[in-house]
Formats: C-alpha cells, sequence, structure tokens
C-alpha cells in the first residue's frame, strides 16, 4: 500500500515537474520592421538572441514602408500591433500621446541599461518628461552623392565637391558649381552666357521634392547653417519658426535653382518617381540624400560617388535622425520584450547589423564595422559618418506634436512654393501663423 | 380511372414552403440579410454614432454632440476636398460610361472571335490590383522619364507634367481609373446588350431604321437597368477614389488632389486617430451619396424595365 | 480537266474570296472611323501591359537606364525567379544591394491562398446574393422595398467606416488568421452583387413565369427551374467578375491576413513596393510579381468569357 503510494506520488510529482516546465514554454515575442534588406541583420541578431535566452522565441514580420504605420495603428485599435516594432521620429510622438508604448525607463535603471554607448545625442531623443520610449537603434545623415562620369566630364575633381561653400543670397561656390555641372541642348553650361535654360539635358543639382515640414533631404541642409532650425533646437518644442528671415531666404534660394536659373528641374519632374530615379536616368550631377539610400544608389548603373555637405554660414549641418525599438503597451510580454529591445540595443546586437553594411547602427563599434563593409567594396561612405561624429555637424529631427496636421501644412505651402504659385515671404509666415495655433 | 393532368398531391407544408411569396422571400434574403446587418449595418450605425463623440478608440469616448461636425464645416480643407471629388467625378463618370457603352456596341457587332479576344484585351486593366496601375501609370506618366512624354515629344507636343500640374492632376487621376475600369463597365454593359432580343433589331431593319436610330430608340431605352447599375455603382465607387491618389501624388502637388477620402483617412491616421470627425465627415459623404443616387434612380426610372414589358 | 481536288480548292477559294467582298463591301465611312478609335483604343490598353512586361524582363539595376527604350534594357528572367521564390536572398543584400527587394515569397502558397480565399468568396456571394436578388426581384413581402433600399445604402458606406468595425467583430469571434475570418465579410454578400443580379432579374420576360404558374409550377420551382437557367450569363458574369476583384483585395487581407498560411499573392507582393522612406518601388520585381500574378485572372476570364458569350443568347427564346 505504501509502496504504491509512494510511487503515485513520485509519478505525480514527475508529472508535475513536467507539465510545470511545460507551462513555461517558449514566450513568442513578434517583432516588425520595414526594410527588406535589414532582415537577414535581424534575423542573425534573433537566432544569437534565442540561443542566449531560451524560451523566448523571435517572430519577425515585414511590412513595407506603405503599410507600416497603417498596420502599427490600425493594431493598437484592434489588439493585433507586433509586441515590438521599429519606431521613427516623425511617428513617435504622437503614439506618446495615444500613450501606446511602454516606458521602459524603470526597466533600463532597474537593469542598469548604459545609455552613453551610443552616438551623442540619440539616446535622449526618446525621453519625454523623464520616460523613454526606446533605446537607440540606427541613425541616418544626409550627404551629396554624385554622378562620377559627369563630374569627370566637366572636368571636376571630386575633392574640390568637400570645399563648397553656401550663402543663401549667391549660393557661394556651392551654386557656380551646380552651374558648372548644369547643360543645355547645345553643351553650354550654367556658367556661359549662352546658357538656354528652357533646354537642359543635364541638370546640376536635383532634389526630392517641396520638403515638407522637415525638409530632411531637401533643404534642412541649407537653412540649417544659417543658425536657424524649425523649432529653435527645441525637442518637444511648443513653436515653430518658418517665418524666420533665414529660413526665407534659404528656401528662395532653394527653389530659385529651377525658378530662377534652370539648374534644377520643377517640382513636378521631381515628384513623380523621384530623385533617385532621376538621378539613376542621368538627368543630374549631384543630389542631397540620406544614408539609407547609400545601397539603391549604389545600385546605379554608372560609378557615383559620396561627399561632403557644402559648408555655410556656420558650418556643415546634417539633419540626424534615429530609429529605435519601441514596445507596445498591449503586449502580454512585457519582461520578454523588454529583454528583446535591450539585446537590439546592446553593443552585440548593432556589432551583427553593422556587419551586413546596410545601415549605420547607433554604436560606434557598430558605425565602424558598417563603414568597413563599405570600405572593402571600395565604396567610400565617410561623407556620411564624418557628418555624424563632428562636433555640432547635426541638428535634430523636429520632434513636437501635432506632426500630422503641420505635415498637411507644410507640404501644402511648400509645394505651392516649389512650382512659383506662392511667394515664401508671404505663405511661410501665414503657414507658421497656423502651426503655432495649433499649440494654443 | 383518369389520371391527374397536374403534378401529383404535395404535402401542405412544402407546398406551403415552395409557394409562399413571404416564405420564400425571407428565406432567399436571409443569408444575405445576416451578411449586410452584421458587416454593413452594425457598423456603419455604429459610425454614426461615433460622429457624436470625441474618440479615439483607446481611451475613453467623449459625448460632444455636434462639435464635430462644427469642425469639419468649419474646415476649410473638408470643403475643398469635397469640391475636388466633385470635379473628379465630373471628369471620370461622363467620360467612362460613354466608353463603356461605346466599347459594348462594337463588341456586339463584331464576331464572335474577334469579339472574344476584343473582350480579354478590354478586361485586362482592370485585373491589375488598383495599386499596381497607379504605379505603373505614375512611371509612364513621370514629366521627365515617362514613355509619355517620349511618345509625345515624337509627334511634337511638348513635355507635360500631367500629375505634377495642380491644374491637371485630377483629371489625370481621372484618365487612370478609366483606363481601368472602362473595360470592366464595357463587360457589364455587354453582358445586359445580349438580353436584348435580336427579333427587334430585325424588326427596325424592316422599318428601314439605321443605325444611329436603332441605337437610340432599341438599345439604349432596354438597357435602362443595366446602365443605371453601371452609372449607380460608378458615382459611388468614385467619390469613393483613394488608392490612385495615395500611391501616386499623395494629395499632391499642393494639396490639388486632397479628395474627400483622403481627408478621412487623415482624421483616423494622422490626427490620433480622431474617430469622431473622420466618421462624422463619412456621414457626410454617405449623405451626399445617398442624395445622389436617389436622384440618379428617380431620373432613371430604375424600377422599370422596358423589356420585361415587352410582349 | 482539272482533277476533283482542284476543283475543290478553286471553289474554296471562291467562297473565301467572296465572304471578304462582302464583308469589305458593308463597311461604310462611320464604320472605318470607328474602327480606327478601336484601335485606338485597344494600343492604350496594351501598351502599359507591355511596359509592365518590358520592366518586368529588365535587369533591376537597370531600370533607370535608357527609359525611353521600348525594349527591355539588359533583358534577364531573374526578377521572375526572384518572384516565384528561387532566389536565396543573401544573394541580394550587401553592398552590391542594389535598389531591389530583398525579400522573397513563397509564391505558390500565396497563389494557392489567393484561389481559395477568391473561389469562397465567388461561390458564397453569387449564391446568396442571386438567392436574395431574386427574392427582391419577383416576390412580394413586407419591407421588401425597404430592406433593398437598405441594401443600396451599404453600398455607400464609405469602406474606412466599415473597416474597423468589421475587424474587430472578426477578432471577437476568434477568426483573425483564418481563412474563415478572411473571407467573412464578404461571404454571404455584397449590395454591388445583389443590386447587379436584381437588374437582371427584372429583365426576364413574365410571359412565361405566368405561363408556368398556370401549369401549376411553384414559385419556388418558377425560380429553380425557369429564371435561373435563363440568368445564367449575368451569374457566370457575376461570378467572374467576383472572382477576380477578390483576387486584386488587399487591404483587408493585410490587416487580417498576415500569417503566411493565408497570405493572399497581393499582400506578399507589396515587398516589392516602396521599403523605405523615399525610397524608390523594386520596379522590376514588381511588373514580374504582376505579370505572374495576372496570368490565373487572364486564363479565367479568357476560358470562362466564351461561355458568357454562348449562355446568353437570347435569339432562340421566341
Amino acid at each position: 500500500m505504501n509502496r504504491k503510494f509512494f510511487n503515485l506520488s513520485i509519478v505525480l510529482a514527475l508529472l508535475l515537474t513536467v507539465v510545470g516546465v511545460a507551462s513555461a514554454q517558449d514566450v513568442t515575442v513578434r517583432y516588425a520592421l520595414w526594410d527588406t534588406n535589414q532582415l537577414p541583420a535581424y534575423e542573425e541578431c534573433a537566432t544569437a538572441f534565442e540561443a542566449a535566452n531560451p524560451g523566448i522565441d523571435i517572430a519577425i514580420e515585414q511590412l513595407g514602408w506603405d503599410d507600416y504605420w497603417t498596420a502599427i495603428t490600425t493594431g493598437f485599435v484592434t489588439g493585433d500591433t507586433p509586441d515590438v516594432f521599429t519606431n521613427h521620429l516623425a511617428k513617435y510622438p504622437e503614439f506618446v500621446a495615444l500613450e501606446q508604448l511602454v516606458d521602459i525607463e524603470p526597466m533600463v535603471e532597474r537593469d542598469g541599461v548604459d545609455t552613453e554607448i551610443y552616438l551623442e545625442g540619440l539616446a535622449p531623443l526618446w525621453t519625454r518628461d523623464g520616460a523613454r520610449y526606446g533605446l537607440p537603434k540606427d541613425w541616418d545623415t544626409v550627404a551629396v552623392v554624385y554622378n562620377a562620369a559627369m563630374l569627370e566630364a566637366a572636368g571636376v575633381d571630386p575633392a574640390e565637391l568637400d570645399e563648397l561653400t553656401w550663402n543663401p543670397e549667391d549660393g557661394g561656390t556651392f551654386q557656380e558649381m551646380v552651374a558648372r555641372l548644369t547643360l543645355d541642348a547645345n553643351g553650354n553650361n550654367g556658367l556661359s552666357d549662352e546658357f538656354d535654360s528652357e533646354n537642359v539635358v543635364q541638370f546640376g543639382f536635383l532634389y526630392p521634392g517641396s520638403g515638407g515640414f522637415a525638409g530632411q533631404t531637401e533643404w534642412s541642409a541649407f537653412a540649417a547653417t544659417t543658425g536657424w532650425h524649425h523649432t529653435g533646437g527645441e525637442v518637444w518644442g511648443e513653436q515653430y519658426f518658418y517665418d524666420d528671415e533665414r529660413f526665407i531666404n534659404s528656401i528662395d534660394w532653394y527653389f530659385g535653382l529651377n525658378l530662377d536659373y534652370g539648374y534644377a528641374p520643377t517640382l513636378a519632374e521631381v515628384q513623380g518617381l523621384g530623385q533617385l530615379a532621376m538621378f539613376q536616368a542621368q538627368q543630374g550631377a549631384l543630389a542631397i540624400d540620406g544614408s539609407w539610400m547609400i545601397g539603391s544608389y549604389l545600385g546605379s548603373d554608372f560609378e557615383v560617388g559620396f561627399a561632403r555637405l557644402p559648408i555655410g554660414p556656420e558650418g556643415r549641418k546634417s539633419m540626424f535622425n534615429g530609429l529605435a525599438d519601441s514596445i507596445w503597451v498591449g503586449t502580454d510580454h512585457v519582461e520578454e520584450s523588454w529583454e528583446w529591445v535591450k539585446f537590439l540595443g546592446s553593443a552585440e546586437c548593432q556589432l551583427i547589423v553593422g556587419n551586413t553594411g546596410v545601415v549605420f547602427p547607433a554604436t560606434p563599434e557598430g558605425v565602424e564595422a558598417s563603414l568597413q563593409v563599405r570600405a572593402d567594396a571600395g565604396i567610400d561612405v565617410s561623407a556620411f559618418t564624418e557628418q555624424a561624429l563632428e562636433e555640432n555637424g547635426t541638428f535634430l529631427f523636429p520632434i513636437t506634436d501635432f506632426g500630422g496636421e503641420i505635415a498637411t501644412i507644410m507640404t501644402e505651402t511648400m509645394d505651392s512654393i516649389a512650382l512659383g504659385e506662392a511667394e515664401a515671404a508671404d505663405a511661410l509666415p501665414a503657414a507658421n501663423a497656423e502651426i503655432n495655433e495649433l499649440f494654443e | 380511372m383518369q389520371q391527374a393532368s397536374k403534378a401529383p398531391p404535395r404535402s401542405s407544408l412544402l407546398d406551403f414552403v415552395t409557394n409562399n411569396q413571404v416564405v420564400l422571400g425571407y428565406l432567399f434574403i436571409l443569408p444575405s440579410l445576416i451578411g449586410f446587418i452584421l458587416f454593413y449595418a452594425y457598423p456603419a450605425i455604429r459610425a454614426v454614432g461615433i460622429s457624436f463623440l470625441e474618440w479615439n478608440l483607446l481611451s475613453d469616448p467623449e459625448f460632444v454632440g455636434l462639435a464635430n461636425y462644427e469642425e469639419i464645416f468649419a474646415d476649410e480643407r473638408f470643403w475643398r476636398s469635397l469640391r475636388i471629388t466633385l470635379w473628379y467625378v465630373a471628369w471620370n463618370i461622363p467620360l467612362q460610361t460613354a466608353l463603356a457603352i461605346f466599347f459594348a456596341v462594337m463588341l456586339d457587332k463584331f464576331s464572335t472571335a474577334l469579339s472574344t479576344i476584343m473582350r480579354s484585351v478590354m478586361i485586362l486593366p482592370w485585373l491589375m490590383p488598383n495599386v499596381i496601375v497607379a504605379l505603373l501609370w505614375l512611371w509612364i506618366l513621370d514629366p521627365s522619364i515617362g514613355i509619355a512624354n517620349v511618345l509625345l515629344n515624337t509627334v511634337g507636343i511638348p513635355q507635360q507634367d500631367f500629375l505634377g500640374n495642380p491644374d491637371q492632376a485630377i483629371g489625370w487621376i481621372a484618365a487612370i481609373n478609366i483606363w481601368r475600369h472602362a473595360g470592366y463597365n464595357a463587360i457589364l454593359v455587354y453582358a445586359g446588350l445580349k438580353t436584348i432580343p435580336k427579333s427587334l433589331y430585325s424588326a427596325a431593319d424592316i422599318d428601314g431604321a439605321n443605325g444611329w436610330t436603332k441605337f437610340w430608340r432599341i438599345t439604349l431605352p432596354l438597357l435602362r437597368p443595366v446602365l443605371v447599375f453601371v452609372l449607380v455603382t460608378s458615382v459611388i465607387g468614385s467619390f469613393q477614389v483613394f488608392d490612385t491618389i495615395a500611391v501616386t501624388t499623395d494629395g499632391g502637388p499642393a494639396g490639388a488632389t486632397r479628395v474627400i477620402m483622403f481627408y478621412i483617412i487623415d482624421q483616423v491616421f494622422n490626427r490620433r486617430i480622431s474617430m469622431g470627425t473622420a466618421t462624422a465627415a463619412s456621414v457626410v459623404l454617405f449623405t451626399i451619396l445617398i442624395s445622389v443616387t436617389i436622384i440618379q434612380m428617380r431620373f432613371l426610372q430604375a424600377d422599370q424595365s422596358d423589356l420585361a414589358d415587352y410582349s | 480537266m482539272t482533277s476533283p481536288t482542284q476543283t475543290q480548292s478553286t471553289k474554296q477559294d471562291t467562297n473565301v474570296n467572296s465572304s471578304f467582298r462582302r464583308f469589305f463591301s458593308r463597311l461604310t465611312w462611320g464604320d472605318a472611323v470607328v474602327f480606327v478609335i478601336l484601335i485606338m483604343l485597344l494600343v492604350s490598353i496594351l501598351f502599359p501591359f507591355w511596359w509592365v512586361l518590358r520592366t518586368a524582363l529588365t535587369s533591376p539595376n537597370k531600370v533607370f537606364t535608357d527609359t525611353s527604350s521600348l525594349l527591355p534594357v539588359e533583358a534577364t528572367i531573374f526578377n521572375f525567379e526572384r518572384v516565384l521564390g528561387l532566389v536565396d536572398p543573401s544573394e541580394i543584400v550587401g553592398t552590391e544591394s542594389t535598389n531591389i527587394s530583398a525579400g522573397t515569397i513563397n509564391f505558390w502558397i500565396f497563389m494557392r491562398n489567393s484561389f481559395i480565399f477568391s473561389l469562397l468568396i465567388t461561390v458564397g456571394q453569387t449564391v446568396f446574393s442571386t438567392m436574395a436578388a431574386y427574392a427582391f426581384a419577383r416576390f412580394k413581402f413586407p419591407f421588401r422595398d425597404q430592406i433593398f433600399f437598405a441594401y443600396l445604402t451599404g453600398l455607400m458606406v464609405p469602406g474606412i467606416v466599415l473597416f474597423i468595425p468589421n475587424f474587430v467583430t472578426i477578432r471577437e469571434l476568434g477568426l483573425i488568421g483564418t481563412m474563415a475570418g478572411l473571407v467573412a465579410p464578404f461571404f454571404l454578400m455584397t449590395p454591388f452583387a445583389v443590386f447587379f443580379m436584381r437588374q437582371f432579374f427584372l429583365n426576364l420576360n413574365r410571359d412565361i413565369e405566368e405561363a408556368a404558374t398556370l401549369d401549376g409550377a411553384t414559385k419556388f420551382g418558377i425560380f429553380w427551374r425557369i429564371s435561373l437557367p435563363l440568368i445564367q450569363g449575368p451569374i457566370l458574369t457575376l461570378a467572374i467578375l467576383t472572382f477576380i476583384q477578390s483576387w486584386n483585395e488587399y487591404l483587408w487581407p493585410l490587416l487580417v491576413g498576415r500569417d503566411e498560411s493565408i497570405r493572399v499573392l497581393t499582400v506578399a507582393l507589396a515587398i516589392f513596393r516602396q521599403q523605405t522612406p523615399q525610397g524608390a518601388p523594386d520596379w522590376a520585381g514588381l511588373m514580374a510579381g504582376t505579370t505572374v500574378a495576372i496570368i490565373p485572372t487572364v486564363a479565367i476570364f479568357i476560358f470562362f468569357g466564351r461561355k458568357v458569350v454562348d449562355s446568353i443568347q437570347f435569339s432562340g427564346f421566341k
């Protein structure tokens, strides 16, 4: 009798242990990103993470940029948002306002996560009023892209591009270079008296569009060198400064390249398929674009290079944008999600990402790795990285509330100015007033 | 013994079910009614209710009465989006319908083999997803590297801005949609054409009618139910145009293609899920569509069918 | 003396000649103008498709080279290989990363899912909507017109309004990520289908129905044996149109059917669309994907399209 009972209890105990272990089953953390080119890198990170954290599985979902934010936002409502998702500075204020992001500051403090390992200025972007919503993942700056063959044909040494100066009045030596690289149907360049601006076959300067409210790859690198910033340098500012004289002058100059001189295409021409398409179709010699587009430009049918931005009145300035991974408030697995976010923000994972060379991770070692991968392929992308590491070389993407409304107002305003249908000096103060009213 | 000349006697229950209009009627519409209530009526009524709230679906709603309606009526962008939408419908529908009828009549004229080929060709645009069609035309109509301008240049027409021209953009969006839908609507009209007895045309021939007369006096009137259908559905669809614009001009240039759907979706995805104003604008759109449809159907006497009365 | 075969062939030639002559002699200027317009329209329909094919056959990094070329630039089937899932993503990512998407798709599974999705919806909608349409057209029952009008108003409700509540409904039924949940909102009816079929039922001649009633047919019998066969053409038309429309459905499957086991082709092909902000779509892959995705719909249309013609000939009736 006793024996039987003893055996039974052994069996029961074993069963319970098995069940107990089984119930501490694998947790699946869903993670979303938009760039297929980064998918292999993060799958590698996931493998490393799962090895170090048995019991947590990472399920990576990829959605293209067009659908990404629709899915995330709809997911908030329907309860379907992934546990962790890649977040963007332009979108995250709205999510904070909707209270959909987990504040990870308590966990950062509890686990003693070092937020100093990232490039300077990146980590604080993701904080507001003492709460933290993400750990920096990668960053981007802008630089000049050039068509090597066109430079050679014009007798320009690419190194010259790194020494150009700019000012809002006459465009400095930058405008001269642009003029030099603009060719009309008769082969005259923009500096010649016989230049025919109605018949341009090669533009000296391409641009992506009217720039909307941020102008990241459009005019921000110029306007910021005058000392101007969208929100006066404030993060979570409550006032915009589009009516600033310096900004108006910069905008006049920027669109004047097309409207006054013909060195750049019209808005209609660039807004269709975009700057990359025009560049690859060999319609222009120079363009400004972001580091996330490096791979795309390298896919051109001809040799391309990357050069530094022109030096404005206060030096060179590039907009500094960073991505981070955020945890959704509705997740069932906060702790596991945090572990994954911690790993994504760790030097180890960022080194893995850097080794694929697709983006610049937020940690300096990751950046080194990425640079090395490019260098091994014979490509110099230091124009982007040096800008990031330079003292006062960057300024922030404007982070404020009401991003949606502001984007709508500024896109329409800037489009009108770029089309030549409105004067910057009139339209911008009006738009700025409308924007500042939102904050009242 | 004489046999009954009719069908054998049925049980009265079966007889009741199979011959009672009311029972059959409800039985027949039952599945669709369930679907309608669950997936159309319920959400729509909820939407009207939400239009009186300030709610982002995540936190608690707040009753605000007519405030949402006041807000959108005071918004210049709301009225602008309605104007742009009307303009779009005006460009789109007449042309599309005329083309559809033209195509359908042509299909009817040609021999079967040619007709099948043509029918297949005509429907091709509709076989592609809307988004792909838009992307394709974005490319073809690109001012600097699109093939359209290249072809125009060869006949001496200067470079056109197409979608980049604020005054023309909405017209070109209409053109893209006509390209996609004309063939589809033609198939519908063609199906309708096929139900018109050939004997009518033969009779008209005997009376010496020419092609034009036959078209106006026989074809068009007898196509009425189908045409009504095509017109009503096209108009309703046109008012809700979105995908094509989102993919090509994204509301630009300078807001020239911001139609009403843009405004509504903007409320949801760019205004912190402002469901109140989004549904309020939807209710306004819905009201417009109902009015337009009622007018259309009254005007075209949709319930009558000349064919059914023809003996 | 000519041999029998020679005589025969001469006879045939004469027949052909005379039918040609008859055809051309009937042509008028009006016909010629119409013909020219028709050709122009057909070209404007076909040309973009050629453009799709041309781009699909172009190497990804040559997509914007020589954009005025009417032929593929550096023709290749690499894009089709990518679409059909025959290429390893690691071959694409890296510093040679051209503007092509590194995503791959499990093509045949997604194609299968699209088929199941479209077929289910087509069958469901055709059957239930036809029944309802007949009831609205021929039966008299209380509230008939009001209910039909309600259906019509359903047509006018902007889709965005139905969208989120429907998603929540499906979620509450626990059907997210299942094929059942995917087809649910479309399966039982759409106002469009009911409206469409009703118009055709209205057009049916009542004489036959009256004659059948006199012969003792039940109302159901009239439906089943008389009206339904007469309406085969429109039913087939509706089925084809519904199938194709379901095949191209995008937004709903995007949000409800992300799971690989039920993901449809349109959602899968979205990996070729714009990946990054201000990036460009992977044009070559997108066009290859489009080509492959419309082949089934073209086939269905051609195959069933002939039956549409054959079954709705009205000439035999009177």
